[in-house]
């Protein structure tokens, strides 16, 4: 019944997109139909490198989003355990968050080349910030009580972070990580689509170029598909990791 | 008292009437290469259809896409944009035709073309040497596009299999090409100046030695619409055009001072006055066989197009002056 439940506003945007395509208001070129779409979309999976396409998009991606996974963990651990760091980081961090890093890409392509290393830097580099944010709130809202009955039971720092620290913090990573996997996916699209000769980014470009705007949504689909998985996986891990704390329960 | 009024409202009344009968021609404008077309705007005095026969509002716009995305949203009657772009429309059924020319890709001492360039110390020596390296293009399926694949085809190397082809903008090329970023990039005024004064680079082909020949490189499009509705505010939009072309090619420092002046161009004006202009016809009439030549080109060589484009009837010449 749920997963029914979640069909009715895709498939209410998709009679609205199809009635509009249909009206003869606006140019096919504009909106075409959902059968030219899928049409397109079966097509894509035609293509002797559309695999490849897929996975040079991913790996950028994936690059990006690990490397920030491993170091805005990091950070955002000691962050929230040391006033000292947190006091050092947290200006730098919270003053700007709001800068649109994107805008820095020219420069990044000087550095890192055109190649994918520019764009894996550039996803590091947005995914680093709400994994970071997240995991420092987390580690600096653990329960005292919990802290304070560990000491009393004589447990060791290394036990504390281990056994009570991690533990508490592990629902805001995953919550960075779910901010971070679209973003992960959107930066590596616009940079692909800004600089680029593969990749799912390129493929939306150039059929934009030819005026094919049911190849590029076909492509958009795609990637909507994967960002849909990617977030899919993540809760399912999450789920299993913090079984205590399953995201459905917030609903019950 | 009352016959005052009433003559003064009638005489209102009277005008507004014409001026409504005056139609606008909302014209989609890029930021280089058109001199003659933001000319209309600047030096309205040498238009003298303007105002009395059609009112011209020019709008600019960075790419090509969004152009035909506001012509398809009905937002725009006419507009600049390259042969290659119009024959990608017209295979996609846009109702638009081309009828006049802006500029050319030529040969010759006197006019520039677009240039491809390398590191001067460098390996590559031929478009031969760019086999396993990255050429700088300033869009997909752009004409910078087109020209770098074709000087790749003819050096026998398969463009995207043997020689990246990547988009970037404009003023980063130079950098790009001296920094190793790419092996090659493509140079059009005023960044082909710029960078030849900085040294460093060399030339390795250019837009036409690429495709072997003279061609269209801008033109000017009007809406089918626009064209059956308003056939003659369309003929003196043009007689205007081409009496500020003619104007244009015999005093060209001036008409450039003045767009500078104007704001239409960010170029330092003392730089801008001495570069190489393209080449442009008097009268506007197209060279429609290049045209033909590009679509087989883009058709049968880089299988751009799913089928080939009648470029005949994708030109009608018939409203520029006899």
């Amino acid at each position: 019944m749920k997963s029914i439940r979640a069909l009715v506003p895709i498939a209410i945007l998709l009679a609205a997109w199809e009635a509009a395509a249909r009206s003869g208001l606006w140019s096919r070129i504009v909106f075409p139909s959902l059968e030219a779409i899928g049409r397109e979309f079966i097509g894509f999976f035609a293509r002797a490198d559309a695999w490849e396409q897929i996975w040079t998009s991913l790996y950028r991606a994936f690059g990006g989003f690990t490397l920030a996974a491993v170091v805005g963990v990091l950070l955002g651990m000691i962050m929230g355990r040391s006033k000292l760091v947190a006091d050092l980081l947290d200006p730098l961090f919270s003053g700007t968050y709001a800068v649109p890093k994107l805008a820095l890409f020219p420069i990044f392509i000087f550095v890192f080349g055109i190649g994918s290393l520019s764009k894996v830097a550039l996803i590091f580099l947005e995914c680093l910030y709400p994994i970071v944010i997240m995991t420092y709130h987390g580690a600096k809202s653990v329960n005292r009580v919990w802290l304070w009955s560990a000491q009393n039971m004589g447990a060791s720092r290394w036990q504390i972070l281990r056994r009570v620290v991690i533990p508490s913090t592990t629902p805001y990573i995953f919550a960075g990580f779910r901010v971070a996997v679209p973003v992960a996916m959107i930066v590596v699209v616009i940079t692909e689509m800004i600089s680029s000769a593969d990749g799912l980014g390129y493929l939306v470009i150039y059929s934009l170029s030819s005026l094919r705007t049911d190849r590029m949504l076909a492509v958009v689909v795609i990637i909507a598909l994967i960002g849909y998985l990617l977030d899919k996986g993540l809760v399912l891990a999450r789920n299993r990791l913090i079984y205590w704390e399953k995201l459905d329960t917030y609903y019950v | 008292m009352i016959r005052t009024v009433l003559a003064l409202l009638a005489g209102v009344l009277v005008s507004s009437a014409f001026a409504q009968q005056i139609p606008t021609i909302r014209l989609g404008r890029g930021f280089a290469a058109e001199e003659q077309v933001w000319l209309m705007s600047v030096r309205r005095d040498l238009t003298p259809n303007q105002g009395k026969k059609y009112e011209l509002k020019q709008i600019l716009f960075q790419a090509n896409p969004e152009r035909f995305q506001a012509f398809l949203a009905g937002e725009l009657d006419a507009g600049t944009a390259p042969g290659l772009a119009v024959i990608f429309a017209r295979a996609q059924g846009m109702d638009m035709k081309l009828v006049a020319s802006v500029c050319l890709e030529a040969h010759g001492k006197d006019y520039f073309t677009t240039t491809y360039m390398v590191k001067d110390d460098g390996p590559i020596k031929s478009a031969k040497d760019l086999k396993g390296g990255t050429i700088g293009v300033v869009g997909i399926k752009t004409a910078t596009d087109l020209w770098a694949r074709a000087g790749l085809i003819n050096a026998g190397l398969v463009p995207d299999k043997d020689t990246k082809v990547v988009p970037m903008a404009f003023p980063a090329i130079g950098e790009a090409v001296r920094s190793g970023k790419v092996s090659a990039g493509t140079f059009v005024e005023p960044f082909y100046s710029s960078e030849i004064a900085k040294g460093g680079l060399r030339k390795l082909f250019t837009a036409v030695d690429a495709v072997g020949y003279d061609h269209e490189l801008l033109d000017l499009f009007f809406g089918e619409k626009f064209l059956k509705a308003h056939p003659d505010a369309v003929r003196a939009f043009l007689a205007d055009y081409v009496a500020i072309t003619k104007w244009y090619l015999a005093n060209k420092e001036q008409g450039k001072r003045d767009l500078a002046k104007a704001g239409f161009v960010r170029t330092p004006v003392e730089i801008y006055v001495k570069n190489a202009d393209w080449k442009r016809t008097p009268d506007a009439r197209l060279d429609v066989g290049s045209l033909k030549k590009l679509s087989t080109f883009m058709h049968e060589k880089l299988q751009w197009l799913e089928k080939p484009v009648n470029v005949d009837e994708m030109v009608d010449q018939s409203f520029l002056p006899k």
